[in-house]
């Protein structure tokens, strides 16, 4: 939300800056008249009505009520959310997509970055084939993904294990079927699957940074590491924000990778938010109780995001 | 890319000679080309693993652990295409994903145009309203969305798989920017001169500069509509009018694990998206990186 505010001002600077005064004081009349605006924004407007606003609004009203799909809804108050408290599934989905958060943003997004610098390298051969290749898992379906890692990760037969067995005679990891194991392969999956997309925005960012400014500070006496906290750093701040930002919205809603992979679990060891809602709902006919789970995650990743983009965004003026 | 064979004796004798002097340049290079090497290795071996697994006997699958497939075999992929209505789902797969595809980009392209071309009351608050809609995760619309469509009766597939996403605001956010950026007041100005009306000015001006974003965007969308899962999984109940990943799934829960059909239709289900990709990936990665850069 914020994110309006400080990215689009962000824009008309880097735009050449001599047609925008003119622009404003000629074409004002021109270019407000009429309705021509409202009937261009008009489509989305309606679609995002009828398919954002109205189910968002269905769902707190919805939150407030018992319903399994049938008949009228019950109204019961904030019962269902004094029941999310007390539900220890829903607790552990929360930690766990705190979890799958943190991962995506401590260590998915430094990743990407240094990916981005490696593949800012001057002179760097071949550099269109690297982010091509690393960017391929994004193009393919989560279920293709899931399906391939699966299968390389069994216990008995999976090929991690095979290399294993084969280098250091520790076989029959349990990879998807120990509690802390399977997160850690489901966060590696998340590694592999969003660190060359998101590099691109950082490399986009890094090949923007201008020469002058890390030869100035190498003339200064700046080291690799100094350089890249004093100049580096800075430059991409507006990107870096929103790459946080973005990976924290998509690991916070995460649902098909520890679905597809391990059914949420063993046990309930990683069930994420989004599965626990869609379980509440189709497996279990609680649309009231997987409703306020939404509303949960709602204002959760809300205020997760004011605040990533107030800090985030407190770290660029300086 | 093509200049990377033939620039390097250029630029080594032009750019990089002055910077030869500093000693520690070559040990870097190689680290840095080793790290990129085994990246490239971590990223294509699940991948090279996966098609040539689809070549393989249902047996070899696991047995072998050659990467080339003996004997190699088009079983998997007779069997998947014989028993399975693999067709009917890749066909409602592809026709959603390209129906959605083309909507979202004209809608994508007429709200960006009308954010970043024209001064109106409540265009703050409505860019704003319209931005704050990427932080709304799709799991808190899943429940209340599912039943509206279904107590509306739009749940068919062709009007529920595509109608509720062709507005995406990362859609619309990255075609004002593009707008902002490459097409010019004058160009307007002339068609009003002309005496075209607003909607021809978009349609016959603006529209025809806006084809490299276009073609981002489209690819874009393409890939998130196809592989969507979520939402098609909640929605389609009937087997024959599954999407790709959807069946692909309903295969591999099934109880005999046919992880060989599988292995083939995840291969034949990644053609689509794979061969757009590489085809629009410079138009992709180019309109990807302009948004981040300028916004």
């Amino acid at each position: 939300m914020t994110a309006v505010t400080t990215t689009v001002p962000a824009g008309p600077p880097a735009v050449p800056a001599d047609a925008a005064p003119a622009a404003r004081t000629r074409r004002r009349s021109p270019s407000s008249g009429g309705n021509a605006p409202y009937l261009f924004i008009a489509p989305f407007y309606v679609l995002y009505v009828l398919f954002m606003i109205v189910p968002v609004l269905a769902a707190v009203y919805l939150s407030l009520t018992e319903w399994v799909g049938l008949g009228t809804p019950t109204f019961v108050g904030a019962r269902n959310y004094a029941d999310l408290l007390r539900d220890t599934s829903f607790r552990t989905a929360l930690g766990n997509s705190a979890v799958y958060v943190l991962v995506s943003v401590l260590i998915v997004v430094p990743c990407a970055l240094l990916v981005a610098q490696a593949l800012n390298a001057r002179g760097l051969r071949a550099r269109d084939l690297f982010r091509v290749t690393f960017f391929v898992p994004m193009v393919l379906s989560p279920i293709v993904i899931a399906l391939v890692y699966g299968l390389l990760l069994d216990r008995s037969y999976g090929v991690v294990n095979t290399v294993l067995r084969a280098l250091f005679g520790i076989g029959s990891v349990d990879w998807l079927g120990d509690p802390t194991l399977a997160k850690v392969a489901i966060s590696f999956v998340l590694l592999w699957r969003w660190v060359g997309y998101l590099s691109i925005f950082f490399l986009a960012a890094l090949q923007a940074v201008p020469r002058e400014l890390y030869e100035a500070a190498a003339l200064d006496g700046a080291g690799a590491l100094r350089r890249f906290t004093t100049v580096t750093l800075p430059a991409i701040q507006p990107v870096s924000a929103f790459v946080v930002v973005t990976s924290f919205i998509s690991a916070a809603q995460l649902f098909d990778e520890p679905y597809l992979l391990t059914r949420g679990g063993p046990g309930e060891s990683t069930l994420s938010v989004a599965m626990f809602i869609y379980r509440a709902a189709f497996e279990r006919q609680q649309l009231g109780y997987a409703a306020a789970a939404g509303v949960v995650l709602f204002l959760v990743v809300f205020v997760v995001s004011q605040v990533l983009n107030r800090v985030l965004a407190i770290g660029r003026a300086q | 890319m093509t200049a990377v064979t033939s620039a390097p004796s250029v630029a080594r004798t032009a750019a990089g000679a002055p910077r030869r002097r500093r000693p520690r340049v070559a040990p870097g290079r190689v680290a840095l080309y080793a790290v990129l090497g085994v990246l490239l290795l971590v990223f294509l071996f699940p991948l090279a693993w996966a098609v040539s697994a689809s070549f393989k006997p249902r047996g070899d699958i696991f047995s072998s652990t050659s990467l080339i497939p003996a004997p190699a075999t088009l079983d998997n992929y007779q069997r998947l295409l014989g028993e399975q209505p693999f067709w009917s789902w890749f066909g409602i797969s592809v026709g959603v994903a390209v129906v959605a595809t083309v909507v979202s980009v004209f809608v994508c392209a007429l709200a960006g145009y009308g954010f970043a071309k024209f001064r109106f009351a409540g265009k703050r608050l409505l860019f704003g309203v319209m931005f704050s809609s990427l932080s709304v995760p799709f799991a808190v619309i899943l429940v209340p969305l599912f039943i509206l469509v279904v107590k509306s009766h739009l749940s068919n597939p062709w009007f529920a798989l595509i109608v509720p996403w062709v507005a995406p605001a990362f859609g619309i956010f990255m075609m004002q920017q593009y707008i902002v950026q490459s097409v010019p007041d004058e160009i307007l100005e002339a068609g009003r001169i002309d005496g075209n009306t607003e909607f021809q000015i978009f349609r016959r001006l603006v529209l025809p500069l806006l084809r490299p974003s276009l073609g981002a965007l489209a690819v874009w969308s393409f890939l998130q509509t196809y592989n969507s899962f979520l939402w098609p999984l909640v929605l389609v109940s009937d087997s024959s009018s599954y999407t790709l990943p959807v069946g692909l799934n309903t295969l591999f829960q099934a109880e005999n694990r046919s992880f060989d059909l599988v292995l083939a239709g995840a291969v034949l289900a990644s053609v689509p998206t794979v061969l757009v990709f590489l085809l629009l990936r410079k138009q992709l990665l180019e309109g990807l990186s302009a948004g981040a850069v300028k916004g």
